[in-house]
């Protein structure tokens, strides 16, 4: 799994390539927590390199919201392909997360 | 028209059914015991005469049943009762008596009355009754085997009265010589409903083979009618013997059938050594299913069912579950179709795992009935209960990945499971499947959550 992240104004983008399951989960956590730490509160995950995500990438996702909610910050998530979509869907993330078509629409969202 | 199963009918149908019953008593009891009473006496026969005629009235425009089609047509409901009933009907249903007696007076027929006599001819009104009970039997309330119970009953009940009525009739029609047997019983004098209760008395323990002896034939026909009514009895006694035995075996045959399913499996599962207690629980699960669903294989059943008749059966069914469970209510009819013949039934027993942990989730299972519990075996810990109308199975089988905890059932439970062909050809025939799958999932998506952040796949 490839992990970017880059700025966009006071929003840290996060862009993962590949599969978010067991084996790349620990990695990404690991990612987002040092963004957190390093006093990041405006968290977008951009999913359009992203092919598939299991259960283990759905618990980093409902993590890292709670933590964002504790320190007052804000999760968003954009450019789901039709798999991953799927997957939100049936889990219901696509009701507890905001989730956008793509990285334009979610930045002006914050 | 009138329907042939109408409540409307029905409720005729039991009026004619009692006005046979007592008109066919009544006649036979006026010849036999009342041919010195007036002619005009039993008026109640005219009015019954005109009851019957307005049934022939209805018959003719009553819906009849062919090849399981009701035919509704007035012409061929007409036609069909003209060939088939309406000339018995007429035979029984107009006072010729009444006719002969204002055209040609009374007259000697069999050593009796002729107009009484005529009066015999309302006797055919039986064979309406054995029609009325035929279409009584394809009422779907009705259970076949207690309509044959009343046949048997009502036709053995008039029989012994007409032997008794004709045993009376054959010392009349000889004037009552001294060795008949009313006289030697010294019943001559006798009012007419001792002179009855008599020949009754004698007729049953005749032809229930008990014949006390105290009344016995005096004259050559009385032996003659004796040894008929006694061979007559004789053969009913077998008759109704076995057919009581076979009709108590046919009413509760369904039950008998399943007792003796568990009697040979319980059998066979002691001979296999099993232990008691697994053997229990076999019994407690026919039981169960018996209480449930009468012994009926409801997969089996429905199987042999044409589609839309199965499609029918299954709304009604599963008319609970189709108001509890998310998934049904939010799907438009054709959907919800699809979805109740693709779902299959399956009955799961207290304690018992219905998904197993490490699998690899292949169905949704919908709970119609029951509370179970997500589990996880190994370390015994609990993650909660799910009950009637929530489902599991989805999560596991979208994301592909192994269950990572188990569901035990914790009462009977009775699951409606759809399995993952069925689910992927609903998802292709359906698009909008996918949007109301969403909306479920929105609804529990608290619980799904709260389960993933336990790491609870399902």
């Amino acid at each position: 799994m490839d992990i970017k992240t880059t700025e966009a104004g006071d929003v840290s983008v996060l862009e993962l390539t590949g599969h978010l399951d067991t084996n790349t989960s620990p990695d990404a956590e690991s990612a987002i927590i040092a963004l957190i730490d390093s006093g990041a509160t405006k968290l977008l995950i951009n999913f359009s390199a992203l092919e598939y995500i299991s259960s283990a990438g759905l618990r980093i996702l409902l993590a890292t919201g709670k933590k964002l909610k504790a320190v007052g910050g804000d999760l968003r998530i954009c450019s789901l392909n039709d798999t991953v979509q799927e997957v939100f869907d049936i889990s219901g993330f696509s009701s507890i997360l905001a989730v956008s078509k793509d990285q334009d629409e979610a930045l002006s969202s914050f | 028209m009138i329907r042939e199963l109408s409540r409307s009918r029905l409720a005729w149908d039991s009026l004619i059914l009692a006005l046979i019953v007592v008109s066919c008593v009544l006649v036979t009891y006026q010849f036999a015991f009342d041919q010195a009473g007036a002619l005009g006496g039993f008026q109640l026969l005219y009015l019954f005469d005109l009851f019957f005629l307005v049934d022939i009235g209805f018959n003719c425009v009553t819906t009849y049943r062919s090849r399981g089609v009701e035919v509704v047509d007035r012409k061929l409901c007409t036609a069909h009762y003209g060939r088939r009933m309406l000339m018995v009907d007429i035979i029984a249903s107009v006072p010729f008596d009444l006719i002969a007696w204002v055209l040609i007076g009374n007259g000697q027929f069999l050593g009796g009355s002729l107009i009484l006599a005529l009066r015999l001819l309302r006797l055919l009104r039986i064979v309406r009754l054995f029609v009325i009970l035929r279409r009584w039997e394809a009422f779907s309330w009705s259970n076949p085997a207690v309509i044959r119970v009343i046949k048997y009953f009502v036709s053995i009940l008039l029989l012994i009265h007409w032997l008794a009525c004709f045993w009376f009739y054959s010392a009349f029609a000889a004037g009552f010589p001294g060795d008949s047997w009313v006289a030697r019983a010294a019943v001559l004098h006798a009012d007419a409903v001792d002179q009855y209760v008599r020949s009754l008395y004698w007729t049953i323990t005749t032809m229930t083979t008990v014949g006390y002896g105290d009344i016995t034939p005096g004259r050559t026909t009385e032996y003659v009618l004796a040894g008929i009514i006694m061979l007559m009895g004789a053969s009913l006694y077998a008759f109704i013997i076995g057919s009581i035995a076979s009709l108590l075996n046919s009413i509760h045959a369904s039950k008998n059938r399943h007792w003796e399913r568990i009697e040979s499996v319980t059998e066979f599962l002691r001979d296999q050594k099993v232990p008691a207690k697994t053997n229990a629980e076999v019994r407690n699960y026919y039981e169960h299913v018996w209480e449930r669903f009468q012994g009926v294989d409801r997969n089996r059943m429905l199987a042999d069912l044409p589609q839309p008749l199965r499609l029918k059966v299954l709304l009604h069914l599963t008319e609970s579950i189709r108001q509890t469970v998310p998934l049904f209510k939010h799907s438009s009819g054709l959907l919800r179709d699809a979805l109740l013949t693709s779902l299959e039934s399956q009955t799961y027993t207290p304690g018992s795992i219905i998904a197993h942990e490490g699998d690899r989730g292949r169905s949704i299972f919908f709970i119609a009935e029951g509370d179970v519990e997500i589990v996880s075996v190994a370390d015994e810990k609990s993650y909660g209960t799910l009950s009637n109308g929530d489902y599991f199975g989805l999560m596991s089988l979208t994301l592909g990945e192994q269950r990572t905890a188990s569901v035990r059932a914790l009462t009977y439970c009775e699951m409606l499971v759809l399995d993952h062909e069925d689910l992927t050809h609903i998802r292709e025939e359906f698009p909008e499947f996918r949007d109301i799958l969403k909306q479920v999932s929105a609804e529990r998506s608290e619980q799904i959550s709260a389960l993933l952040m336990e790491g609870v796949v399902l």
